[in-house]
């Protein structure tokens, strides 16, 4: 364990990290290109090609055609240009997922960056015992698969045996009292960011707190001797040391939350009434339960074009670290 | 093109190795048998009837093998359409009247108009046959029928002295309900989301769910019509703990009746033999009346379910798979699956099948009186797929605004049904 | 002093607490739902502590049609897609980590962009695909999807422990007579084990977890199917028997629990250093 964590301290702060990395293609130099990257990275390349991007470009030419189940069975349709974008932007429905979407992106990544620093702050407070309970508890919730705990808590918020109902109606809320709460959108809604930030919380935090250890001790003694308090300490040392993990760790979860598929799936199928309804969601409605897989992959589309907007910013961060190296 | 057959290879090699390991092939036989793969739907056989069928089937046709598989109803719809589009889908599967529409105008169906007079199609239930016409052509065998009635405990009506032959109309039924729905005991256990009660009561008004008009379809549960049966369907589910947000399966409402004190349920006959087998002790209890009507004449409107066996066009052995639907939709096996599962056959020249049945009588008595399905359009699919009529049920019974929640549902049924064309 | 001190840290503790409760209390509602009796499961009272224990749910789970077999089929498919992801990443990672060529960022960017693959929305391309090449029904095709969903990850948390290995090391060895894949192997492969443990966790929990696919791509050969898609098929079939639901589940998660609880302290270190590096 030390030695694990010694070398990811390192690494943090390691400024001789140049030094080192540019210099192995040595028996090529500039002379003749040295083939055993281009080996190396083969298989990773093909696979992607074959697996990945061959694939999109399938979704990307069934979004321009007009392929419903009849298409799919056949195997030929028609190519009909942009029409199924232009349906789905002209759909006031369409706009009132993409909104919900980022809404519930939003109201996650808030919610779970909050939480987790939070936990992280408090986790390296802790004393060695306490510390290795919660950081225990935080893997044990990260490592329940998504169905089951998808699964859980269902039976969690079950309307007539639901352990939720019954501490809240023992809480003295009777209105609580058998309460339908898949049935209500709010409440779905809020069940679905509930159960989303309870799988999430664990990863940013354990990995914040990972970030948090590797701020020098010495930093933060140097700085109380000159008399700063803890909240100065927190604000001029510790935040600017975890920034770029707390970018990266925010960017992560942004993806995360904006494929939020299954959990979803499997609790509302995005019911009732839409309420649930975000892109991912949306886009397999319309290609697996309405057959229009063209609609569908149109969808998936504009739902890959909107997290590379908001990516951006994870590419810039990513590529100055890039320049570092 | 060299790039991707390199691709190509790079994945079968890899595949290859893995595969080793992988799946088992089962549609080889290995003494010169064909396997014909079978779909059918959860509770449309008994394990029992299944074994007996199987094993006839098998003595009498030795170079077929039967291989029937029993799916869930959930999801089923996904699957399906995963088989129809498969190179290697089952030879026969068994799907919803409902959905028979969008498959038969899929071309994932193989037409079996040339079979029709040879199985006896003439005297086939319309509402099974036609939703499996697509122009002309006739693309599923009918299975079997049925509809719901009121299954009721005896002992329960006998101790508040009530007796059900003469419940006729709905003001007697809530009456009795009423009167039941005291104590320990639930008038009626009706979950918030049994649409096809729904769907008889919408009819009992002269309402439906949508309309048809210059080919486009329009939602039309903001009729005044359509709002009154559900105004009647909130009166009756109120009379019981039925939960609002769920539908009968789950919980599985025989079991909700064998376990408690519930006088009444809406079901298909077939329901009490599984309240029995889950509570032996209700052996002899339970009776069934036809859901009453509006006036004492007319039993009420009920939909008349049903599936019927197709086979995919990507069949590798339609001659077996044909074998395998003339008996099972034969007149023998069709009166024996009356007989077993209180269903209605086929044809109804095997309505005599049910006679003796108490609760196919009753069944009887709705279905061929006041029987109506749901419309025959492929965009129908989508609206049960995507529980639209659920989600309107449960946001009136919790409460929601009754007016403002059918003109949105109206509004979604319309959307899914002119979306699938 | 002191006990001002400890006073001071209370609200600290408490917190603590509330955090482990809330992390661990589905967890331990579902288990203690397992063992319980279902007149105990399904009452208006429940007991937080099950006053009588049962093993029946789990004898009904396990007796379910065909869990011994699509347990089997779920360890083959993940551990075989972890793996061949393992071998794949290791050598990108270690081209991206220590060797200088043309196009090591295009290949980065490629590997982070695929990193964000909309998973769900390729479903219906890769019926098509797996349809066209006769691969539908197979186990194998679900190994090479979860391989790819999980390869890029890999790749990044691996080039980032590569990094922090210092190649003097390997030099090192090379001097005393190792070849470049001895010294690899003898010194840079043990070093690399917390990383090739935190990639190949996440990769296990993924493809264990992956339930559209196997839904959609296993269709006739039921005898195909993975421990996710029985799961779901459970809960339809038993219906409201959560007791049974909640063994099952139990089941499901038990090994990703086992696992990353056992190899905990690698997951903690090691995602942090595959973070830092991005």
């Amino acid at each position: 364990m030390t030695a694990v964590q010694e070398r990811t301290a390192d690494t943090g702060r390691t400024p001789g990290r140049d030094r080192r990395t540019w210099r192995s293609g040595r028996s090529g130099g500039r002379r003749r290109p040295n083939p055993w990257p281009y080996v190396l990275i083969a298989p990773a390349v093909l696979g992607t090609a074959y697996l990945l991007v061959y694939p999109l470009l399938r979704a990307l030419i069934i979004s321009m055609q007009d392929f419903k189940l009849e298409q799919l069975i056949s195997g030929d349709a028609e190519f009909v240009g942009l029409r199924n974008y232009q349906e789905l932007l002209t759909d006031s429905r369409f706009w009132d997922v993409v909104g919900r979407t980022f809404v519930f992106m939003a109201i996650n990544v808030v919610l779970i960056m909050a939480i987790s620093s939070l936990v992280a702050l408090m986790t390296e407070r802790l004393g060695r015992i306490w510390r290795a309970l919660v950081l225990s508890a935080l893997v044990l919730a990260w490592a329940m698969p998504v169905l089951a705990a998808t699964t859980v808590f269902q039976w969690l918020f079950h309307s007539e045996f639901g352990v939720v109902n019954w501490a809240l109606t023992g809480l003295g809320l009777e209105s609580f009292d058998r309460y339908p709460w898949l049935a209500n959108g709010t409440a779905a809604f809020a069940i679905l960011v509930l159960l989303v930030v309870w799988q999430s919380v664990p990863f940013a935090a354990i990995t914040l707190y990972s970030a948090l250890t590797t701020v020098p001790g010495d930093l933060y003694e140097a700085a109380r001797l000159d008399g700063a308090g803890a909240w100065r300490i927190v604000r001029y040392i510790t935040l600017p040391m975890v920034r770029p993990i707390f970018m990266l760790v925010t960017s992560l979860e942004v993806i995360w939350t904006f494929k939020a598929f299954v959990q979803i799936w499997v609790m509302t199928q995005g019911g009732p009434d839409d309420a649930t309804t975000i892109l991912p969601v949306y886009a397999v409605q319309r290609a697996l339960s309405s057959q229009q897989y063209d609609l569908g992959a149109a969808a998936s589309m504009i739902t890959v074009l909107l997290i590379s907007g908001v990516l951006v910013f994870y590419f810039r961060q990513m590529f100055r670290q890039e320049a570092e190296l | 093109m060299r790039f991707r057959s390199i691709v190509g290879a790079t994945a079968l090699t890899l595949t290859a190795a893995l595969s080793a390991c992988g799946s088992t092939d089962s549609s080889a036989g290995s003494d010169g048998k064909t396997t014909v793969d079978v779909w059918l739907m959860r509770d449309s056989v008994s394990s029992e009837f299944q074994q007996k069928f199987e094993a006839d089937f098998e003595a009498d046709h030795p170079d077929i093998d039967a291989n029937i598989q029993i799916q869930e109803w959930d999801g089923i719809g996904e699957k399906v359409v995963a088989a129809l589009a498969s190179n290697d889908a089952p030879d026969v599967i068994e799907v919803g009247n409902t959905q028979a529409a969008q498959y038969a105008a899929s071309g994932g169906l193989r037409d079996l108009s040339d079979k029709v007079a040879e199985l006896g199609g003439e005297d086939w239930l319309d509402g099974l046959a036609e939703p499996a016409n697509h122009e002309g052509a006739q693309y599923g065998v009918p299975y079997y029928a049925a509809s719901r009635v009121v299954v009721y405990r005896k002992d329960l009506f006998e101790a508040k002295g009530i007796d059900a032959s003469t419940i006729k109309t709905r003001e007697q039924w809530i009456d009795a309900t009423t009167t039941l729905n005291s104590g320990g005991t639930q008038g009626i256990y009706l979950p918030g989301q049994n649409w096809h009660v729904l769907a008889g009561f919408i009819w009992d008004e002269g309402g439906t769910f949508a309309v048809q008009s210059g080919g486009q379809w329009e939602g039309a549960l903001d009729s005044p019509e359509a709002m009154s049966g559900m105004a009647f369907y909130q009166e009756l589910q109120a009379l019981g703990q039925g939960p609002r947000d769920s539908d009968v399966a789950s919980p599985p409402q025989t079991d909700v009746m064998a376990q408690g004190e519930v006088a009444q349920i809406i079901a298909a006959p077939g329901a009490a033999d599984l309240v029995v087998e889950a509570n032996p002790e209700l052996e002899g209890k339970l009776g069934f009346f036809p859901i009453p009507g509006k006036t004492a004449d007319t039993p009420g409107a009920v939909f008349v379910g049903g599936s019927v066996l197709v086979i995919p066009t990507a069949s590798s052995d339609p001659d077996a798979a044909t074998t395998f639907i003339k008996e099972l939709a034969g007149d023998e096996w069709q009166r024996e699956l009356a007989a077993t599962m209180s269903y209605v056959p086929n044809k109804t020249t095997l309505v005599d099948a049910v006679e003796d049945d108490p609760g196919a009588a009753a069944m009887a008595v709705g279905a061929s009186q006041n029987g109506h399905t749901t419309p025959i359009a492929p965009g129908w699919a989508t609206v049960e797929s995507e529980n639209l009529v659920h989600d309107y049920m449960t946001a009136v019974l919790t409460g929601g605004d009754p007016a403002q929640e059918a003109a949105s549902a109206s509004e979604a049924i319309s959307r899914a049904m002119n979306s699938a064309s | 002093m002191n006990r001002s001190f400890r006073l001071r840290r209370l609200p600290l503790y408490a917190a603590a607490a509330v955090t482990v409760t809330l992390c661990l209390f589905p967890v331990y509602w579902m288990m203690s739902t397992a063992f319980k009796p279902t007149r105990d499961i399904q009452t208006d009272t429940p007991q937080l502590l099950p006053t009588t224990w049962t093993f029946d749910h789990f004898r009904t789970a396990v007796q379910a049609d065909g869990f011994a077999l699509f347990w089997r089929n779920s360890i083959l498919v993940t551990v075989s897609a972890v793996l061949l992801a393992l071998l794949v990443a290791l050598g990108a990672a270690f081209a991206v980590a220590r060797l200088r060529w043309r196009g090591r960022r295009q290949f980065i960017l490629m590997i982070f962009i695929a990193q964000m693959a909309p998973w769900e929305s390729l479903i219906i391309p890769m019926y098509i695909i797996s349809r066209d090449t006769g691969m539908l029904d197979r186990l194998p095709i679900l190994t090479l999807i979860y391989f790819m969903i999980t390869l890029p990850f890999t790749v990044v948390v691996l080039r980032g422990f590569l990094a922090t290995i210092p190649p003097e090391l390997e030099e090192s060895a090379r001097v005393d007579g190792c070849t470049h894949l001895g010294a690899f192997r003898r010194v840079v492969f043990p070093l690399l084990a917390p990383g090739l443990m935190a990639t190949s966790m996440f990769g296990f929990i993924t493809a264990w977890n992956e339930f559209a696919y196997a839904n959609f791509l296993i269709i006739k050969d039921q005898d195909s199917r993975t421990l996710p898609v029985w799961l779901s098929s459970f809960q339809n079939t038993f219906g409201t028997d959560w007791g049974a639901t909640m063994a099952a589940s139990t089941l499901f998660a038990l090994p990703a629990l086992a696992i990353f609880l056992l190899l905990q302290r690698h997951v903690t270190s090691g995602f942090a250093s595959g973070a830092v590096k991005g």
